[in-house]
């Protein structure tokens, strides 16, 4: 156990790392943000001294170096157009707009995932099937953004303003934005659900249950969902990214002050210690819940046991 | 009238609203014979939140708005752009080479610093960065460089705690507009927390104190009791974010939010037929062009290639190639204004010019006058070698209706004969590529262009010194004439020296004009006297809250 | 199962297939049944709603948007856009993500923990702000779109494969080729290639309709397909704003999009129930 978590800890190191390098040299590629700090009639000395004020005139890896050092102290600079500290600015967004979020829509798209799977495996080619299907199908063949902006439509305006158009604050800003967030993996886990569900329901220890005289809905729930439970884990573990990152657009529709939005906008501005900081964060958070995802293994499948 | 006496009629004015703040009293509880709420609140949905409260950063028109209800300038404006008295009382020329302004008695910052000369020397310290090491704070790299743009500006002095005298080198007719229009922050607390603190907890003498700023969600506002006008007729003020239009109109209409700004034209209607909804406009100071590469090998990165715009008669067939009529009635249903002079229609010194007319077959005509050839196809050349323009522009920075007209107008050109390749890039890169020069020889961009300054000034600089935005740069007659009108300090020859210039620059044709944007807010009912004005920010003051 | 709900599912299946027949023909057919220009500009004409609707004319069947061109048009034309970048971003990826993971399976040792580790990074990268950086490089454009979406999908196919080659690097099968002396491309080719071919085309096809949304949000962001070619993310993204003024402009794309991905979205599970029913589990 001990050295697994070792392994995986050195693992989620090295893909931190990894994806901070790649930021790092990629935002460089995109210019910089000196043109930003200057005024309109700068000439192009005085844009050359804004950008040695950034350091940013450094050798490169230079840059990269003192960029490494600064890392493990959580120190990534200031906000070149916020002038704040990169990373408080980060964790301002985090917490609690983008998780709240996060965490909203990971519920929302596996907790409403079993009933709906359930239901399509025990009615399999049936009516109740089909329409969970294609249900939570439909839901995931728009784009997020249509979606939520005719859930604003429907919730904000026509049913008289049932639920706030924007904004943050309360369960009832949550709703909207977390079920447009959620539409996309919930029509996925349902697959996921339903098709492992269908494979344990003809296994012999199922059969077994079932013979003992076990009630249906006690052998689904106590045996059956436990082995569908592990695609729909790893497949939740590497939809996390798109958790994080799918809710750009979202927070722009909902107005939702998160991570998504502050580090969209700093991309058009260059303002390389917020992009880094960002990133740095979704990073972190992917692979923390990835060997969190290692770990669940272990809870819901016994015969999953760690090196 | 001349202008210095405008001015003290001003001071005038101004005296009177200073000693008798009655025409509505703070304990008002009507107005207009309507019911008022003085303890309500008014939410305000803004597209963007601004990402800095120092005014030296910069007054772009997302930061204005929620700058300039916390900070004042020596000169205030009233609803319909014209300089009234602010922070100063009056303003005036004292011989050719220096301004004096007298200054408000009795204005406090919200933390209780009283406004008074020292305050205003240590804020121009601040513009032109001098004694900074003294004041012991940080520069800051900003906005407007005002030691670079206005070098002739020599000194400053306090006359006594509330006159101070700025000298310059050089007759200078603007002094009190690029000067008087900037924000002022407070001496004592800046040099204590420094200038970092004024982005985190900014601290003015303007009628809205903030108290609470959650970035890219909303800013809190509380009215300031001690204000030195009318303070607000309502006590709390939010300005909300809500990024897309339609969720914004939304809000409007489930009564979350009570104005909102930013109103897509076509919505503009259809609001305005609501009856719960009053829609309100106002022309602004954002000119939109198309700007066209038109300068020499030498002053900028092209591989040794003139610009393929440096022909005056190919400018202006651009011009007559695109129907401005068309883009404003159709795209922007009309909320939008054409504007053939450089210069924004709301500023002082804006001399109407002649429309460019919509003449595609004049505008193919001038172009083979200029030396550019038929080619087979219907496509035009130019010394052989087949013309392509590469128009950069900044999609989703404007708006979708700037997005719609830029696609207008390329289609527009290719009408005449001339295939336009378009390139969408984020503002940033578009920024980079001009700010460095390395806009292709055939290269073209699209663009707005707004302004804090009251007066034209502001706007005939554009093709002088080789800025982003300078493209075409001032042939040496039209120079002549643009510092003859800075240094002309009879305003009625200065006025005319403004409208000269104008009708030149019309007939140079540096850019293909646009149009001149009109904005749009749309306010619940129960919102009293708003009154856009023609400025970047929104103006509170006088607004109320209906009961 | 009962044969009568068997046909079920494949009338779905079948639905879903002729939605994806209609779209290919829309596309390959465009200029022949376009009514009009999709890209030339009538501002006279601007919003005219469709042929239905109070005000409309059959000259626009489904009326006209905010340049005045025709939407109907505009729809034909920008199915190929949104079909060339579904497929050509999944092929670019499939192909990519094959060989790599065929390679990586294969040899293992230092190729395989290099090109998984890369793919670990490539995962822990938010995909958006990925796409929105590199097109900040590069100019925004049809192949630069497709490179973008495509280099970013490589990572889930290599996976698979990779899992795939591991299960079956020493089956009976494949142990006997190579002592037979097989060269190493060839058993790669001829025998481990075909038995991951099914899984692979499975999610292939939910990744084109991943990848017709990803458009979309893209054009959202105002790094989707430059204008005026005509896409269908990008009409979406323009009707948004018009939602209440000129319905028609968003609601015949988002149709579009919402038909075409449910339609791929019915084949691939078909696809998956026919070939593989575990194979979601190693993604």
């Amino acid at each position: 156990m001990r050295r697994f978590l070792l392994r995986r800890l050195l693992h989620a190191l090295f893909v931190v790392w990894g994806v901070v390098t790649v930021v790092f040299f990629l935002v460089r590629l995109t210019g910089d943000p000196s043109a930003f700090l200057v005024d309109q009639t700068a000439t192009q000395a005085e844009i050359a001294h804004a950008r040695h004020l950034l350091g940013l005139d450094r050798p490169m890896w230079v840059q990269y170096v003192e960029f490494l050092g600064s890392v493990p102290r959580g120190d990534f600079g200031t906000s070149i157009r916020d002038r704040r500290p990169a990373m408080r600015m980060v964790l301002e967004h985090f917490w609690p707009a983008t998780a709240e979020l996060a965490l909203a829509s990971l519920v929302l798209s596996t907790v409403l995932a079993v009933p709906l799977g359930v239901v399509s495996a025990t009615h399999r080619d049936r009516a109740p099937d089909h329409l969970s299907r294609l249900g939570s199908l439909f839901l995931q063949s728009m784009p997020s953004f249509w979606l939520g902006l005719m859930l604003i439509l429907l919730f904000a305006v026509h049913l008289g303003g049932l639920l706030p158009a924007y904004g943050a604050g309360s369960w009832r800003h949550l709703v909207l934005p977390a079920v447009t967030l959620a539409a996309a993996p919930l029509a996925q886990n349902v697959r996921l659900v339903r098709s492992g569900l269908l494979e344990v329901l003809q296994q012999d220890y199922v059969r077994t249950a079932r013979a003992k005289g076990l009630g249906e809905g006690l052998v689904i729930y106590r045996h059956a969902l436990r082995n569908a439970a592990i695609p729909v884990i790893t497949v939740t573990g590497l939809s996390l990214g798109f958790m994080l990152s799918g809710a750009i657009i979202i927070e722009t529709v909902f107005s939702w002050p998160g991570l998504g939005r502050l580090v969209v906008q700093a991309v058009p501005a260059r303002d390389f210690p917020v992009i880094q900081a960002g990133v740095f964060v979704f990073a972190v958070i992917f692979v923390a819940l990835n060997v969190l995802v290692d770990l669940l293994y272990t809870v819901v499948d016994p015969r999953v046991r760690l090196p | 009238m001349t202008h210095w006496t405008a001015s003290m009629l001003c001071a005038l004015t101004g005296l009177t609203l200073a000693l008798a703040p009655a025409a509505v009293d703070a304990q008002a509880r009507a107005l207009d014979g309507v019911a008022i709420d003085p303890d309500a609140e008014l939410v305000v949905a803004l597209a963007d939140d601004t990402n800095n409260m120092d005014p030296r950063i910069g007054m772009g028109s997302i930061r204005s708005n929620y700058i300039r209800q916390v900070f004042e300038s020596l000169v205030d404006v009233d609803s319909q752009g014209k300089p009234v008295p602010g922070l100063a009382l009056a303003w005036k020329p004292v011989g050719d080479l220096a301004w004096e302004f007298s200054l408000r008695r009795g204005v406090t910052f919200h933390d209780g610093e009283p406004f008074n000369a020292e305050v205003v020397l240590f804020n121009l310290d601040r513009m032109f960065r001098r004694n900074l090491d003294r004041w012991g704070i940080k520069d800051v790299a900003a906005g407007t460089s005002f030691e670079k743009v206005f070098p002739f500006v020599s000194r400053w002095e306090k006359v006594d705690d509330y006159t101070v005298r700025v000298h310059t080198s050089e007759p200078s007719a603007t002094l009190w507009d690029f000067i008087g229009r900037e924000p002022l922050v407070p001496r004592a607390w800046t040099t204590k927390h420094g200038v970092e603190a004024l982005n985190e907890r900014p601290i003015g003498t303007g009628p809205w104190k903030l108290v609470e700023w959650k970035r890219k969600d909303h800013m809190s506002f509380e009215r300031w009791e001690r204000y030195w006008g009318n303070p607000p007729l309502y006590k709390r003020m939010r300005f909300q974010t809500i990024p897309e239009a339609a969720a914004r109109i939304a809000a409007l209409r489930a009564g979350q939010v009570g104005l909102i700004e930013a109103v897509p034209p076509l919505d503009a209607d259809v609001l305005k037929a609501e009856p719960k909804v009053q829609v309100s406009t106002a022309v602004q100071k954002l000119v939109c062009r198309l700007y066209l590469n038109g300068r020499p090998r030498d002053k900028y990165d092209s591989g040794g290639k003139d610009g393929l715009f440096t022909d005056a008669r190919v400018r202006m067939a651009f011009n007559l190639a695109v129907n401005k009529e068309a883009i404003v009635r159709k795209i922007f249903n009309g909320y939008a204004r054409v504007n053939a002079s450089p210069v924004a229609s709301v500023s002082f010194g804006y001399a109407p010019q002649e429309p460019y007319a919509y003449d595609p077959r004049k505008a193919k005509a001038l172009l083979m006058e200029a030396g550019w050839k038929e080619s087979g196809g219907g496509w035009i050349d130019r010394n052989g070698e087949p013309v392509n323009v590469s128009l950069l522009f900044p999609a989703k920075h404007y708006g979708q209706a700037f997005d719609e007209m830029t696609t207008a107008v390329v289609e527009m050109i290719k009408e005449i004969g001339v295939p336009v390749t378009v390139k969408p890039v984020d503002f940033g890169t578009q920024l980079q590529v001009l700010q460095k020069g390395t806009l292709a020889p055939n290269g073209a961009f699209t663009a707005c262009r707004t302004s804090n300054a009251l007066d034209a000034d502001d706007f005939l600089r554009d093709w002088t010194a080789f800025t982003l935005i300078n493209w075409a740069p001032y042939p040496p007659e039209l120079l002549a004439l643009f510092t003859a009108s800075r240094r002309e300090l009879d305003p009625a020859k200065r006025l005319k020296l403004l409208a000269d210039l104008q009708r030149q620059v019309r007939d140079w044709a540096p850019v293909v004009s646009l149009y001149q944007e009109v904005k749009i807010y749309a306010a619940t009912a129960r919102v009293l006297r708003f009154t856009p004005i023609p400025e970047l920010n929104m103006d509170f003051r006088g607004v109320a809250l209906r009961k | 199962m009962s044969s009568l709900a068997r046909a079920g599912r494949h009338r779905l299946a079948l639905a879903g297939l002729v939605v994806i027949v209609a779209t290919v023909l829309m596309a390959l057919l465009a200029p022949a049944l376009a009514p009009s220009d999709p890209i030339k500009n009538r501002l006279i004409d601007r919003l005219t709603p469709p042929a239905w609707a109070a005000g409309g004319s059959w000259t626009h069947p489904l009326g006209t948007d905010t340049l005045g061109r025709d939407v109907l048009s505009r729809l034909l034309y920008g199915a190929r856009v949104s079909l060339v970048v579904g497929f050509a971003s999944v092929a670019i990826a499939g192909v990519l993500g094959v060989v790599l993971g065929l390679v990586a399976g294969f040899y293992g040792g230092w190729p395989d923990d290099a090109l998984m580790r890369l793919g670990d990074i490539q995962l822990g990268f938010p995909a958006l702000v990925l796409a929105i950086a590199v097109l900040a490089v590069l100019d925004a454009s049809l192949l630069n779109v497709i490179l973008v979406l495509g280099v970013s999908g490589w990572v889930t196919y290599a996976r698979i494969v990779r899992g795939e080659v591991l299960s079956l690097k020493h089956r009976d099968f494949v142990e006997a080729a190579r002592a037979l002396g097989a060269a190493d491309g060839y058993l790669m080719l001829r025998h481990i290639l075909p038995n991951v071919l099914a899984p692979i085309t499975v999610v292939a096809t939910f990744s084109v309709a991943r990848i017709i949304i990803a458009e979309a949000s893209l054009s959202f962001l105002g790094l989707g397909i430059p204008p005026p070619a005509p896409s269908w993310g990008a009409m979406l993204d323009e009707g948004r704003n018009y939602i209440t003024t000129g319905w028609w402009l968003a609601l015949f794309p988002g149709l579009a999009i919402l038909l075409l991905v449910l339609g791929i979205n019915l084949v691939g599970d078909w696809l998956r129930d026919a070939l593989d029913p575990r194979m979601e589990r190693g993604i």
